[in-house]
């Protein structure tokens, strides 16, 4: 087969069977833009039941199609049955591109499914292009640790494979088409050839504080914090704004704070009213993980990247600019 | 008794002068932080008036205006010090270094630098590295300023091989009390030239002159290093184990101690193990972290297999290895944020920094912790094993501040007076300030505490300069 | 006994490549390199398995011959064996034609029970390398793992960790998993082992060595991707900066500002 006889790009429903995840629709808004300059159709693809309102909500992202798989072997994830379910699918159809969202599941079984495939396989991308040449998607993502942007193509091989990270994309759900066509595929994986078997769920006992994806604001401390002593300063400032703490990824990594705090590409994706950062750089993975009507950046290096992505900027200390936030703050609460 | 003047709006205006609108700020205008360094405990204390100085001739003009008026002027370096040194006391003026941060010009020939105070000690680290030398001082406290470890002949964790910050100071420019500047030292290896003030003014806290500039020695950088964590059963068998090292001709860098309890907190703190409190299904009761420098990775070799059979014969529980760049930066922030680990989990706390023979620092630590316990006070402590300086900390989360106060008080009393029997010293590189002037008083003796205050006098008629320090009892506090 | 492999990776400091404004090329001579810092958590679970239920410790790792220094740094915290994959026709590899190369190295040492990973590379950070390595090496996978409950009668019981909560899974051996770092941080080596470690011999295998070896299927031409470009990102035009001369001013009228916009 050409790859030119490959057509068509599927994006991944990830559901719960109560509620569809968001980076499903996420991706079906973005590719809806992409297969409108390709021609190719945009098919979401579902496995076991989801309830009608939320297919709804899938067919409102303006797919041109449903490929709906039951069978045995779903009742919760694993990656056997998934990965299997892809590739049969892959197969019989012949898709152009796969796109699978990148949560800790999608990560597990998407690159699986691509060796089964032997096909090429890219993850993170931030951006989609397509070259009319080639035929190829571009995947563009930030490499070396936002030092650079990577052009990622895969030349030869069908189908591209790629996972997008939650919150990438925006979920704008372009209106649902007329006609959309309906797959119904049963594929049953034997239970018994699961190799990998949910045993118990244990839920994370909620902390309001790690849950900072729509905070109202946020103080984004970054490596430039000196240790965690410094620390205390920053969450009486978020505390002062009514909102949250949050982290960049060295942060997370030196231990001071949880992953739950790390805002960027491979931890949170924030939509917030104001953001202030604090000795954070500014590397493209970082600031692609804020959405902020008012951007503040906060950093003793005057050519710091961070700030050409904020609405203000103040060259400083970070800690004496922040004390002296908080007793402006304190001043005029008085 | 001096007697001091207030910064009239006449004198305010003369200062502004100096240094224009932008560098002098009075009332709310002047940095709260201006009023205590990380020893709060000590008393908090507001200047009137705080000038941020950029140059010599500035500092200069400064002190012609405050000694000519009688103003008081405590310098103040990055404020990190722990004696409340740079505590203005007596109020007047705080005059700040800390935009006197420039490192001015290298001598290859001669392996020195020239820099201005207000560089802090972990820029000029930094710095000398991409010149291919080090700065060998290595206090922990890495934000501190170099002007700052001047005033107090900071030591750290490299003294054992290297010296002390009085080691790599040459020559200064200093301005005295009544602005006149004068050059100290010069960039030669050695000097047998008359009294020596250059090493007068090294440790002496701001009380005799401000330092503007200094030239620093630097010595070529080593070309490799390999740090060992050696863990005991417990903190006798664990400083026994010091100057056999040193007796063995391993010459190593530094030797840290650090006890069970230190390292929990500090594990907790930076949340990565890296300090194991077990090993081979022991309790660790205490460990050393040796370092050692050198040529090539042979010889480095070398010492280690020397190590691990003295490591042996000591009973060691274990002898292991940091020799990954990032086993090295884990270890080296464990060791980092003790201080911090201990802060972080204490709500009041007090400290001393004595130096015993490397022989007594067992009997010390005994003694200390009898201490606490008999006054329900908890104490932490590590230190640099290799010099006998010790980092005690009097800790408290559910006392009074007065009730704790009192304690540590008697704590405190009967450890120095311990300290003094032992043969040790007040402090091994905090310095005096105001915090720990009696117990300086006590242990040098009256005769040598007057002569302090006669030199000071030479200097300082009026006692402007950062009083109430070091030799200065006159002030009440 | 279990045989476990764990699989390494030497990678350059990411924070020291700088990219060469002239050409757009990545500048990776003279950069240090390190072991990337994730496969040492994998390491560290594997050790401890070990020291649990009994077994034997493969390393492989695949790169240039300096990557070494990597096998020896991980003999010396409980490896008992080391390959090296080294070879110019092993180069400019994606996860696709890596993860080949890999599993067929490891087959040249026999089965094995349990294979670790790292999440990912700081280098790459693609974070696939793991399930392609499973799905080649024909084993189930536990991602993301926390814990290691239970090791016995060919079956082995883990948590894994998920965006909001904990998993308990049972799988089938062999099985691969990739590690959280939070309950494996790694250990220091003692002398002994890293002595021993500086002499201990290491299997390399070049593309002639691996029996059954698929030319097509390593290196470049096993790759499914390929990174035409590679470009600096690009930034916005700066925000405003606020200099007004003093830290209290400044965050003076950054006050204003945000009034201004209803941001306070």
């Amino acid at each position: 087969m050409q790859k030119s006889d490959y057509k068509n790009m599927w994006v991944y429903i990830e559901h719960d069977g109560k509620t569809a995840a968001p980076v499903g629709l996420e991706l079906c808004c973005e590719l809806r833009k992409l297969c409108d300059r390709t021609g190719d159709k945009l098919f979401a693809v579902i496995l076991d039941a989801l309830p009608e309102t939320e297919l709804d909500r899938v067919k409102d992202c303006g797919v041109d199609g449903i490929v709906q798989v039951r069978g045995t072997g779903y009742e919760t994830f694993n990656t056997d049955a998934w990965a299997n379910a892809f590739t049969v699918l892959s197969r019989k159809y012949h898709p152009s591109a796969i796109f699978v969202g990148g949560t800790i599941n999608g990560r597990d079984f998407a690159p699986r499914f691509a060796v089964q495939l032997d096909t090429g396989c890219t993850s993170d991308a931030m951006e989609l292009d397509w070259d009319p040449e080639t035929g190829d998607i571009q995947f563009i993502e930030p490499a070396v640790g936002g030092k650079i942007m990577a052009v990622i193509t895969v030349p030869v091989l069908r189908p591209q494979v790629g996972t997008i990270r939650p919150g990438t994309f925006k979920y704008a759900p372009a209106g649902r088409k007329a006609q959309i066509e309906q797959i119904e595929e049963r594929i049953d994986f034997d239970p018994e050839k699961i190799r990998c078997r949910h045993v118990d769920f244990i839920p994370d006992e909620s902390d309001p504080e790690l849950d900072i994806a729509h905070a109202d604001c946020i103080v984004c401390v970054g490596n430039g914090l000196k240790d965690a002593e410094h620390l205390e300063r920053y969450r009486r400032l978020a505390k002062l704004l009514g909102g949250k703490l949050g982290c960049t990824r060295p942060l997370y990594d030196r231990g001071i704070l949880p992953y739950k705090l790390q805002i960027g590409q491979s931890g949170v994706m924030v939509k917030t009213k104001l953001y202030i950062s604090f000795g954070v750089s500014g590397a493209v993975n970082h600031t692609a993980g804020v959405d902020a009507e008012v951007f503040v950046a906060v950093d003793k290096n005057p050519d710091a990247q961070i700030f050409n992505y904020c609405d203000y900027g103040i060259v400083g200390d970070m800690d004496q600019v922040c004390d002296e936030m908080i007793r402006q703050i304190e001043a005029r609460q008085k | 008794m001096a007697s001091y003047n207030k910064i009239s709006p006449e004198i305010a205006e003369q200062l502004r002068a100096v240094v224009g609108e932008r560098r002098f700020f009075v009332k709310d205008e002047i940095d709260p932080n201006y009023s205590h360094d990380e020893m709060p405990i000590y008393g908090k204390y507001m200047p009137e008036a705080a000038v941020d100085v950029e140059t010599t001739e500035e500092v200069s003009q400064i002190m012609k205006i405050c000694s000519a008026n009688k103003i008081p002027v405590t310098c103040r370096g990055a404020g990190t010090g722990l004696v409340g040194g740079c505590v203005p006391l007596a109020g007047g003026l705080v005059l700040c270094t800390r935009r006197m941060n420039k490192i001015l010009y290298y001598d290859m020939d001669n392996l020195v630098v020239r820099i201005q105070p207000g560089v802090l000690l972990k820029d000029l680290a930094a710095d000398a590295l991409t010149h291919g030398l080090m700065y060998p001082p290595d206090p922990g406290e890495k934000t501190a300023t170099v002007g700052g470890n001047i005033s107090t002949n900071a030591g750290g964790m490299r003294a054992v091989k290297y010296g002390v910050t009085r080691d790599y100071v040459l020559a200064m420019t200093v301005v005295l009390a009544d602005g006149r500047v004068i050059e100290l030292g010069k960039s030669v290896c050695k000097t047998s030239s008359g009294y020596s003030l250059l090493h007068l003014m090294i440790g002496s806290e701001g009380t005799l002159g401000i330092i503007t500039e200094m030239t620093m020695k630097l010595i070529p950088s080593p070309i490799c290093d390999v740090s060992c964590l050696v863990p005991f059963r417990d903190v006798e068998s664990c400083i026994h184990f010091v100057p056999k090292i040193k007796l063995a001709n391993l010459d190593p860098q530094s030797i840290e101690f650090m006890d069970a309890d230190i390292v929990t907190s500090s594990a907790a703190f930076t949340g990565n193990p890296i300090f194991p409190e077990r090993v081979r299904n022991e309790d660790v009761g205490a460990s050393i972290l040796v370092t050692f420098v050198g040529s090539d990775e042979d010889e480095l070799d070398q010492k280690l297999v020397k190590l691990g059979q003295l490591a042996k014969d000591a009973e060691a529980l274990d002898v292991l290895v940091v020799a990954t760049s990032s086993n090295k930066k884990s270890a080296w922030a464990a060791r980092s944020s003790f201080l911090t680990a201990i802060e972080a989990d204490t709500r009041l706390i007090d400290e001393m920094d004595v130096v015993v023979p490397v022989d007594k620092i067992p009997a010390f630590l005994i003694y200390i912790r009898a201490l606490g316990e008999e006054n329900g006070i908890r104490i932490r402590n590590f230190g640099h094993a290799g010099d006998g300086n010790l980092h005690i900390y009097c800790c408290s989360n559910d006392l009074e501040e007065e009730e704790f106060k009192r304690r540590v008080k008697i704590i405190m009393d009967k450890a120095y007076t311990k300290c003094a029997e032992l043969e040790g010293q007040v402090s091994g590189e905090h310095s005096i300030g105001h915090a720990k002037m009696v117990y300086l008083r006590q242990s040098v003796g009256e005769d040598v505490f007057k002569l302090m205050g006669e030199i000071k006098a030479v200097f300082d008629p009026d006692y402007i300069l950062n009083p109430g320090k070091v030799c200065d009892s006159s002030l009440r506090v | 006994m279990l045989k476990i492999l764990v699989c390494v990776k030497q990678i350059p400091d990411v924070d020291l490549v700088k990219m060469d404004p002239e050409t757009g090329n990545l500048i990776r001579t003279g950069v240090p390199t390190l072991t990337n810092p994730l496969d040492l958590n994998a390491l560290e679970a594997a050790v401890q398995v070990k020291e649990r239920f009994g077994g034997e410790i493969t390393l492989i790792t695949m790169g240039p011959p300096m990557a070494e220094s990597t096998l020896r740094e991980c003999l010396a915290v409980g490896g008992d064996e080391a390959v090296l994959i080294s070879g110019r026709p092993f180069g400019g590899a994606d996860t696709l034609s890596t993860s080949y190369s890999i599993v067929k190295a490891a087959e040249m040492k026999g089965k094995f029970d349990l294979i670790f990973c790292g999440k990912e590379s700081l280098d790459g950070a693609t974070g696939q390398m793991a399930s392609q390595l499973a799905e080649r090496f024909d084993a189930a996978q536990i991602s993301c793992c926390l814990s290691v409950d239970e090791v016995a009668d060919g079956k082995i019981r883990a948590t894994r960790a998920l965006e909001n909560g904990k998993e308990v899974v049972e799988a089938t051996l062999p099985c691969l998993l990739t590690v959280e770092k939070d309950n494996f941080y790694g250990r220091l080596p003692s002398l002994e082992d890293y002595l021993a470690s500086k002499t201990a011999a290491i299997t390399t295998y070049s593309e002639k060595d691996i029996e059954g070896l698929d030319l097509q299927k390593i290196g470049v031409p096993g790759s499914g991707t390929i990174v035409p470009r590679i470009y600096p990102p690009e930034l916005p035009e700066p925000g405003q900066i606020i200099r007004t001369g003093s830290v209290k001013t400044d965050v003076g009228r950054l006050m204003e500002l945000l009034t201004e916009k209803g941001s306070l």
